[in-house]
């Protein structure tokens, strides 16, 4: 019983409506496992991080869904990214955030598995203009590529990423708490679609 | 005043559950949260009919299922008896919907055991105790009469006791293997 309880109340923390079935969730709150309330306190513990602001928070969780083609978390995370102040703009841009960043991680880790002079000095070919002058500042936009390449497994990508924002100043709280958020979001996604 | 390491004492005591008529009182006892392997979170303030604890009280209300998601029973304690605490739940908006019993201490046994009576007015301070599933005060933190609590701070705590990151991923060498 407490565990439909957590159910109902995980998808009231996310504005979700209840649709007849989600397969995984539904399956974990019928079979009472204990995770669902792991997951809850999870995600509340990580979205509200002292070391970014809702509005990051979610927009990186809708970075996150973005790359997991979760449509239902994606509905989600822009509502509730826009009740705490994101633009269309800034919307926009965390969704061509994660596309630019399925290209990259795709493109940077077979340079980094085949190992291979060659190919690296090849020119990519690849234009990543968005990356220039982002609407979610320099900052943010490498904290949600960041966030997304270690979703993806991307090692070149997260190495460089890091240490750009390293760099910017970013201080490794920041940075961890970001990645602490994009695992459990991706965790959400596996028990709600 | 019982500190941490210590056992949380024994108990059985009256308390109000309910505003509906005839499901106002149930007996709540230490056992009930061992039995469960459940924590226990008990919170003691002054006096029912005061300002600062309406508020207190109805924000760890707000925060009921953070409570129940980290497998803890929520307990409100005074030294008021159980017909003044209905009294003032039926009285005060905000304490109609409680979802979490409080109990009645009218002996003053519990308090005087945890030492956390004033000692001019016999009443208590408000007092916070996380015990373990063991029965083991694992917190207690405690505020003069006035001072309100943090509830996100005993979340927080609660958090921090309740064992995380239980992978294997995160064995470290040197480290003792995983036992859970």
């Amino acid at each position: 019983m407490a565990l439909q309880e957590t159910k109902i109340d995980l998808l009231k923390d996310l504005k979700i409506e209840e649709v007849p079935e989600f397969i995984s969730l539904d399956a974990m709150s019928i079979g009472e496992t204990r995770y669902l309330k792991d997951l809850r306190i999870n995600l509340k513990n990580t979205l509200a991080s002292e070391n970014l602001s809702a509005k990051e928070a979610y927009l990186l969780a809708l970075a996150v869904a973005v790359n997991e083609k979760n449509r239902i978390l994606i509905g989600s995370f822009t509502e509730l990214a826009k009740e705490n102040g994101a633009t269309e703009a800034e919307i926009a841009e965390t969704h061509a955030c994660s596309s630019m960043l399925a290209v990259n991680n795709v493109f940077y880790r077979f340079r980094h598995f085949a190992k291979s002079e060659t190919y690296n000095n090849m020119p990519a070919g690849i234009k990543m203009n968005v990356m220039m002058n982002p609407v979610l500042g320099k900052e943010f936009f490498e904290l949600l590529s960041l966030a997304v390449s270690a979703v993806n497994g991307c090692e070149t990508c997260v190495g460089s990423h890091e240490s750009s924002l390293r760099k910017l100043g970013t201080s490794e709280s920041r940075i961890f708490d970001s990645i602490r958020l994009a695992s459990v979001v991706r965790g959400l996604s596996i028990a709600i679609y | 005043m019982l500190t941490v390491g210590q056992k949380f004492p024994e108990f059985k005591k009256k308390a109000v559950v309910s505003i509906e008529k005839g499901k106002e009182f149930q007996d709540i006892s230490s056992d009930d949260y061992k039995n469960e392997g459940k924590w226990l979170v008990m919170f003691w303030y002054p006096k029912d009919f005061t300002f600062v604890c309406p508020t207190e009280i109805a924000e760890f209300n707000k925060n009921y299922e953070e409570f129940r998601d980290r497998d803890a029973h929520l307990v409100a304690a005074s030294t008021d008896s159980e017909f003044v605490h209905l009294a003032w739940r039926k009285h005060h908006d905000d304490l109609s919907a409680l979802k979490f019993p409080m109990l009645a201490d009218t002996s003053k046994s519990l308090a005087e055991e945890l030492g956390i009576l004033e000692k001019e007015e016999k009443i208590a301070y408000r007092a916070t105790f996380i015990v373990d599933p063991h029965g083991i005060i694992r917190f207690v933190s405690v505020n003069d009469l006035s001072v309100g609590r943090n509830v996100k701070e005993v979340l927080r705590v609660l958090d921090a006791l309740q064992t995380d990151e239980l992978c294997p991923c995160n064995w470290q060498k040197g480290q003792e293997t995983l036992k859970v």
